[in-house]
């Protein structure tokens, strides 16, 4: 059990809080008198945003989020970083805002799963805190398969969970020989950012271009095809023509195994040395889902109109880990999902018919290279077996387009992600 | 005469149909925050639309659906909404103080 003077240490000992977020806590373990609490588990694009909209939507309830770093690194323009257009600081990010300018409570701890019979979130610590509603965000986890072991990331990093993997993999780009072979493997689908491989291939061939000409790039793809395909493919053709060598799955990309300390990949063809490898495992829901009881298969099936679960009430799961096809599992995604689901929470918490039905939407810009952008976009209702395109929105950017527009899509994909980042953190 | 007063009342209330819904209005504008801003008070180059005027907003919104105005992403976006749900996203915006 959590007492009050533990649940202020937890609070107290992390960075991110002033004492205005210390202030008005009773015992956690039960619920406080006479006032919802909603725990948010996962501080990322989803969580951060769930726990700013839930005290948008519903100003008197108490909110908790508990994410265990203080700092939050974004995949998105982490490919900038490795690609070495920015430093590690412009995808960095913390809580100070939502704690101090929303009230949001804070905590910085490990959740090992949730109780949804109890109605409790259990902390890897054992202590507990009860909840009225809870929100699970708890991003994606590896399939550690083919000699690629916990670990093996220290050698041939996924960088597929941006902090100090997207440093790592940025100084093994940056210790390459010239003249050396770069190597990623794509995951199956469904994975977290449909574009991103093909973004991180095309911002280290920009730097290989300019720092390495002689090396070499091969991607070998766990699949046939790939998201704004024609249009990567168009721009590698235009920024770096021979430079890269994608494999489709059933034309030599399929790999058996991986010796991560030695920099061998075997497909079914032959075991290819590298001097940097890039893996990108397969992937399913985030390890707490699993504990917590929330997943069918390898992700979590949920109502598309609200995000509550399926398996598990009162519990709601937003991001990457759910089941929201046909939106892709994206930053933007988790964001419009997050408001949604603090909409229908919070309308809930008033007793109110929820919003039916909700309107959701997902764009994600890549950048080909500086100053070279891309997107595909699409507008999403939830209706009661999934979440459907709204017909005739959405889209690609065009093919063979001038250079102004790809541009001026470089220049957007970077309002995107400013806006993006105040609307998440503060 | 009765069927006529019936006809025309409708096509009365064609041209600004519901009332607005604020509860509405707001769901439908949350996911134009991610470039424009939270609220459309946008801190980058995407454009600061908070505060601007109903009529205006829905005109451009409206443009960007017919291919009147073209845009890398807008028309995109609008395709996704209806008139009406249009109309709705931009009393919402009109709505908050700049």
């Amino acid at each position: 059990m959590i007492n009050r003077r533990n649940f202020n240490k937890l609070l107290v000992g992390s960075v991110a809080l002033s004492m205005t977020a210390c202030t008005g806590l009773t015992s956690v373990s039960t619920l406080p008198k006479g006032k919802n609490r909603v725990v948010v588990v996962g501080g990322g694009f989803g969580g951060a945003t769930a726990a700013k909209y839930l005290k948008r939507f519903s100003p008197d309830a108490e909110v908790v989020l508990i994410e265990k770093n203080t700092e939050y690194y974004t995949c998105p323009f982490s490919n900038t970083v490795i690609g070495g257009l920015n430093k590690i600081d412009y995808i960095k990010h913390d809580y100070k805002t939502l704690a101090s300018k929303y009230g949001i409570k804070v905590i910085h701890a490990t959740v090992k799963k949730v109780d949804g019979k109890n109605k409790t979130v259990v902390l890897e610590n054992g202590e507990t805190i009860a909840y009225t509603k809870a929100v699970v965000s708890p991003g994606i986890d590896f399939k550690y398969e083919k000699g690629y072991v916990e670990g093996s990331e220290m050698y041939a990093p996924h960088a597929y969970k941006a902090g100090p993997q997207t440093e790592l993999l940025t100084k093994q780009l940056q210790g390459m020989k010239d003249g050396g072979t770069y190597v990623m493997v794509a995951p199956a689908n469904p994975f977290r950012c449909p574009p991103g491989p093909y973004e991180r291939i095309s911002l280290v061939a920009n730097y290989i271009k300019n720092n390495k000409p002689n090396s070499k790039i091969i991607i070998l793809d766990q699949k046939n095809k790939f998201s704004k395909q024609g249009l990567f493919q168009e721009g590698w053709e235009k920024l770096y023509p021979g430079l890269i060598e994608w494999r489709s799955a059933e034309f030599g990309g399929k790999v058996e195994k991986i010796d991560p300390k030695n920099l061998v990949v075997t497909t079914e063809e032959e075991d290819i040395k590298a001097d940097v490898i890039n893996y990108i495992p397969n992937q399913k829901a985030g390890k707490l889902a699993f504990e917590s009881g929330l997943v069918e298969g390898d992700w979590c099936p949920i109502n598309t109109k609200t995000f509550e679960s399926r398996l598990v009430k009162d519990v709601y799961v937003i991001g990457d880990a759910c089941i929201a096809a046909s939106m892709p599992k994206s930053g933007f995604s988790a964001n419009s999902q997050a408001k949604i689901a603090a909409l229908q929470i919070s309308r809930k918490l008033k007793k109110l018919s929820v919003i039916n039905p909700p309107k959701l939407a997902n764009t994600c810009y890549s950048l080909v290279g500086p100053g070279y952008g891309i997107s595909v976009a699409a507008v999403y209702e939830a209706k009661e077996d999934k979440v459907h395109k709204v017909p005739g929105s959405g889209g690609l950017s065009p093919s063979n387009a001038d250079n102004s527009i790809r541009l001026q899509e470089a220049e957007y994909a970077v309002g995107w992600y400013q806006n993006q980042m105040e609307d998440v953190f503060r | 005469m009765k069927k006529l007063l019936v006809a025309l009342a409708c096509v009365g209330s064609l041209s600004f149909a519901a009332d607005y819904d604020p509860v509405k209005g707001e769901m439908l504008s949350l996911s134009c925050f991610a470039c424009h801003g939270t609220d459309g008070k946008s801190v980058a180059i995407t454009p600061y639309i908070a505060g601007m005027g109903k009529t205006t907003l829905y005109q451009v919104l409206l443009e960007y659906k017919n291919g009147t105005r073209t845009g890398t992403m807008m028309p995109k976006h609008v395709k996704g909404f209806s008139d009406e749900e249009l109309m709705q996203v931009a009393e919402y915006f009109s709505n908050i103080k700049r």
